[in-house]
């Protein structure tokens, strides 16, 4: 960034040089920010983030060429994304653009957005893989690919929305359901519901760090009936459940979750009771990773809450640790409930490659 | 250059919105941070490498408290540098710190004069380099602690009251015997607990009981809290008069000078001096070798997180690490043989090579170091570029750079190889062996270790000496600086200090001796040299009269002389009346002759009562103050028999110099409880119709009030 700052050295790209190093600044705080974890961010406000900063890249960054944009947006991309491997939705939103990107410039190149759509086998066959080179300057993609961040930012606004609308079509009167820990979605989702039928919610604490506290006291503000019990007590209280409902931090390739730790236990639980489980998890939450892929899904923090550091003498003799996230395998889980509908674990694939190009499943 | 840019563009920003004078920004937040121990503890290690860059699971030290800072919101850090300072630049200006996109603008200030952090203080103080409050810390913090909220309320409290409040001490909270809890470092503090402000603050290194002044439990504080839960985090919020404290105090050297001297001068500077306890945070300061340990042991087992070395903050490629199951951290390019083991918290650095049939357990592993087959490590920590040859055995040890163990070499604990030091092949190297290149014994030869320069002419010296085979094994290379051995005292202090739990260096023994006078009265064992300070505190009131009656020095200056006197020995206002009487009324014994008549010692002493009113008047002002002197006129003349017969003058001249009142004196002699000589001395016919004389002064002067 620096050296393409210096290398303009009139005083006429003395502005845009500026630009450049503000905002290799920001993303640099950004990428620190997501480092630090701190005071767990929701996952909406990082896919915004994250977007409004790839924007900027597309608007200030040096490129007149598609080719070069996504291998700025790419590097930039793999720098967000290590600095935080568990916040998937960064790396998401990456390849949402880069797909993008390719669309705008397969339209500018003349190419019906049908034909690329459905690539026939047929095609597949006889194209013989000869992918686009990017290599044509088209002045108006830049205009154009902002505008479609635009887009995906006004439908990142009403992604919650559109997933709690859909509560009525799920949640019945009288209905027992259960939930685990604090998600936002979930929060939103039987809000909406309660407003026309009344049911009661479970809310497992998901010790440590105890957001099923939370959650359920902003429940219990809407007047939902709710009980919060301990993790321990989840297979007790199963039989009784009529359905569970989840949030989850990401969606693996494979249909399988990465949620908050404790969720495992209370999808186990749930097959055994044959009872539904649902995950409310708005699109940008689907990740196109598969869970063999490094251990780069484990966050492991301080095992403070665990085992408090005053405890003294015994720490130096024993191990601590205090996981984040819990595998959850597709096949424990019932329905996703996402902002374009509901689907079935199977159908996961489908949505993958709607929203992302196969060439950018590996950034 | 870049970094400057930074700044001047940060500065056009602010007047850019300077026109608003309601919405000005608030000035941006400082930390001094002292690249410097300005002690030996990490010797022979530090000797290659200063210790702010020592690494600790591969990353230099200083990375962390930069990264402490900069993650708290620190926007512009000073880092003060003396020893190796040009190795702590360069490898500061290769780091992400000083890319011009980081957000704190590091600054270094060098000088070789700095010998303490006093120094360094008055050095900002002299350049003014702080506008606001800022942070203090040392280049040895491991801490993930959010400052924000103690910070808050440091301004709150400056807020309140202008500027009484002048540091806030951030603490940890983690109970005795804590494995990350240094001895050396323990502290016993009193605070209020309403307030958080500290009311007493003592080491308690070597001390068995504690002792409190009571004026802590006397005074108006509701509820005070004695507390020994505390590690000290070396972080403090400082405002920028700390600084001009350090300047107007030029005997402080260290933060405990200051934090005492202000609490002993509470009520005279009114300065206050306030705490924060981290309790979820972690912050630890390392200070020797055994704290090293177990901060490094700390940070693989993810207390410190998000500081874990798979975060690599430090943004470094060779510092990428991937974290897998039972905290096995693995850089790129790392192989392990076959049939070894990695058992768990164990982290291994860049391009390492390990063997086969290896047991790995614990343990840091730096870049580039090549491990033999069939090696034990436990609990070890390998620096870069290491060499490990086959069936070697090392438990709890440092290894520094380029350092090589040959076959079948077994470390017990606490062994320190430093950098580029060969042992083996075939020994066994006794607990708390330290070989190093440098030989032990030129550390006396030069005093000025602290300046660069000091290890360059030592090549030469290095290679004059043959290597003790005994020592390092026959192709060895190294001199051996502390065996377990314990018979010389010296070194063995040495090798703890190096490890740490119960070392006393000069330093620390000193300002233990300091201690005592910040507590009213030390424990026990402190009390015969207690009873000294009053002995020598009693010579130097003698010589300053002595001189005042030689040079006709005025009354003030004496008692200004005496005041310093008494804070320098930390007398108390009933010893130091008890003190100057008795002296008094030595003086004609030592100037005179010691077997003086009492009619001549009487002669002798009136003109100098008659000159030190003043004194006295300065120092007697309560009953219990004249009660006080009037014991220790007693006990002067119990022990100097033969000058009996003249206590009635001197009580009758100090009731006629108005310096002792006639109630007191009545009350005095009216006391039952005192021994038969003092019954004996109030049978003096003199004293007797002294008295006498009084009761019917009184009688006159009041009707009535007698019986």
């Amino acid at each position: 960034m620096g050296r393409r700052g210096g290398g303009s050295g009139s005083a006429a790209t003395m502005p845009g040089a500026e630009r450049g190093s503000e905002l290799s600044e920001q993303i640099e705080a950004f990428a620190a920010r997501l480092r630090r974890g701190g005071e767990r961010p929701r996952s909406e406000d990082t896919a915004r983030q994250t977007l409004s900063l790839l924007r900027k890249i597309v608007g200030n960054g040096r490129w007149s060429r598609a080719g070069e944009l996504m291998d700025l947006i790419r590097t930039e991309g793999q720098r967000m994304t290590a600095a935080q491997p568990s916040e998937t939705t960064v790396g998401n939103m990456v390849r949402r653009v880069l797909k993008v990107i390719r669309e705008e410039y397969g339209r500018l190149h003349g190419r019906s957005e049908e034909s690329d759509q459905q690539e026939s086998l047929h095609k597949l066959l006889t194209s013989g893989g000869l992918s686009e080179d990017f290599r044509t300057p088209y002045p108006s993609l830049r205009a154009n690919v902002i505008e479609a961040i635009n887009e995906m930012l006004i439908e990142l606004e009403g992604t919650t929305d559109n997933i709690a609308m859909q509560a009525l079509e799920h949640i019945h009167s009288n209905e027992v359901i259960m939930t685990i820990g604090y998600s936002r979605t979930v929060e939103a989702f039987l809000k909406e519901a309660a407003r026309k039928r009344k049911f009661q919610v479970i809310v497992a604490e998901c010790a440590p760090f105890c957001q099923g506290h939370e959650m359920a006291v902003r429940l219990s503000k809407e007047n939902i009936e709710t009980t919060v019990m301990s993790d321990a007590a989840i297979f007790a209280v199963m039989s009784r459940v009529n359905k569970v409902i989840i949030g989850t931090k990401t969606i693996l390739a494979n249909g399988a979750l990465i949620a908050v730790s404790g969720t495992h236990t209370l999808a186990l639980a749930a097959k055994h009771h044959s009872t539904p489980l649902i995950v409310c998890a708005p699109m940008f939450k689907l990740s196109p990773q598969f869970p063999n892929e490094e251990d780069s899904f484990h966050k492991f923090v301080s095992p403070q809450e665990v085992l408090p550091f005053t405890e003294g003498e015994i720490l130096a003799k024993i191990n601590v640790h205090c996981p984040v996230f819990d595998y959850v395998p597709p096949e424990l889980i019932t329905l996703f409930i996402s902002n374009i509908g509901g689907n079935a674990p199977s159908y996961i694939y489908r949505l993958m490659s709607e929203l992302y190009h196969p060439d950018d499943y590996e950034l | 250059m870049a970094a400057r840019g930074t700044a001047r563009r940060g500065a056009g920003g602010g007047s850019a919105r300077g026109p608003d004078p309601q919405e000005e920004p608030p000035p941006p937040l400082q930390a001094v941070l002292v690249a410097d121990s300005f002690n030996r503890r990490f010797f022979p290690i530090s000797k290659d490498r200063p210790r702010a860059l020592l690494p600790m699971a591969n990353v230099a030290m200083i990375d962390y408290t930069l990264e402490f800072l900069t993650a708290t919101g620190v926007e512009e850090t000073f880092v003060f540098c003396c020893w190796k300072s040009a190795e702590i630049k360069e490898h500061l200006q290769k780091s992400k710190w000083c890319r011009h996109t980081s957000p704190n603008t590091v600054r270094f200030v060098t000088s070789d004069l700095y010998r303490s952090l006093g120094d360094v203080l008055r050095d900002v103080d002299a350049k003014s380099l702080v506008r606001s409050d800022f942070i203090l810390v040392t280049g040895d913090v491991v801490s993930n602690f959010n400052i924000s909220k103690a910070l808050e309320e440091h301004k709150l409290r400056r807020k309140m009251e202008k500027n009484v409040s002048v540091m806030t001490l951030i603490f940890k909270e983690s109970s005795p015997g804590h494995h990350a809890r240094c001895k050396e470092d323990d502290i016993v503090i009193a605070m209020d607990s309403a307030t958080n402000r500290v009311l007493h603050y003592q080491r308690t290194q070597g001390l068995k009981r504690f002792r409190f002044p009571m004026s802590l439990f006397q005074n108006s504080i509701e509820n005070v809290e004695v507390r020994h839960d505390l590690l000290d985090c070396h972080i403090s919020i400082c405002s920028p008069q700390v600084a001009e404290l350090f300047t107007d105090n030029f005997d402080y050297q260290t933060r405990d000078d200051f934090v005492r001297g202000l609490l002993v001068n509470e009520e005279v500077l009114g300065n206050q001096i306030h705490m924060h306890v981290a309790t979820e945070e972690y912050g630890a300061h390392i200070c020797n070798l055994l704290m090293y340990e177990a901060v490094c042991s700390d940070i693989i087992r993810r207390w410190v997180y998000p500081l874990t070395p798979e975060m690599n903050f430090t943004d470094d490629k060779n510092q990428s690490y991937t974290h897998s199951k039972h905290n096995i951290y693995r850089g790129v390019d790392v192989s392990l043989g076959h049939g070894s083991v990695l058992e768990e918290n164990v982290l291994i650095g860049q391009g390492t090579v390990i063997g086969s049939n290896c047991s790995i357990t614990n343990s840091v592993i730096g870049q580039n170091c090549r491990i033999g087959d069939k090696v034990t490590l436990d609990g070890a920590v390998l620096w870069d570029r290491v060499h490990i040859a086959d069936n070697v055995e090392i438990h709890h040890s440092v290894i520094c750079d380029e350092a090589e163990v040959k076959e079948k070499v077994k470390l017990k604990p606490r062994c320190v190889l430093s950098s580029q030091v060969v042992v083996g092949p075939g020994i066994t190297l006794s607990e708390g062996t330290v070989i190093s290149l440098h030989p032990p014994d030129e550390e006396e030869e030069d005093d000025d270790q602290f300046s660069d320069d000091s290890g360059v002419n030592k090549e030469s010296k290095v290679k004059l000496k043959g290597y003790n085979k005994k020592d390092v094994g026959s192709e060895g290379r190294g001199y051996l600086w502390k065996a377990d051995d314990k018979n010389e005292e010296d070194e063995e202090e040495q090798r703890q200090s190096l490890w740490g739990p119960a070392m006393h260096s000069e330093e620390e023994s000193e300002s233990d001796s300091d201690l005592s006078m910040g507590s009213e009265e030390p424990d026990s064992r402190a009390a015969s040299p207690q009873l000294d300070d009053i002995k020598v505190f009693q010579n130097e009131v003698l010589g300053t009269l002595q001189r005042g009656e030689e040079e006709n020095i005025s009354c003030d200056n004496l008692v200004l002389e005496l005041n310093s006197l008494k804070y320098a020995y930390n007398i108390s206002l009933k010893e130091m009346m008890q003190v100057l009487s008795k002296v008094i009324l030595e003086f004609p014994l030592q100037q005179l002759d010691a077997n003086l008549d009492s009619q001549n010692y009487f002669s002798a002493l009136l003109p100098l009562l008659k000159n030190w009113t003043p004194l006295f008047k300065n120092y007697i002002k309560r009953a219990s103050d004249h009660l006080n002197a009037l014991y220790a006129i007693e006990e002067f003349f119990l022990e100097h028999d033969s000058l009996c017969t003249s206590i009635a003058k001197v009580l009758m001249t100090f009731y006629q110099l108005e310096i002792l009142e006639e109630d007191v004196i009545l009350n005095w002699f009216s006391l039952r409880d005192t021994s038969d000589k003092g019954k004996q001395l109030r049978k003096n016919q003199r004293l007797q119709k002294f008295i006498q004389w009084l009761e019917e002064a009184e009688e006159e002067s009041s009707d009535g009030d007698q019986d």
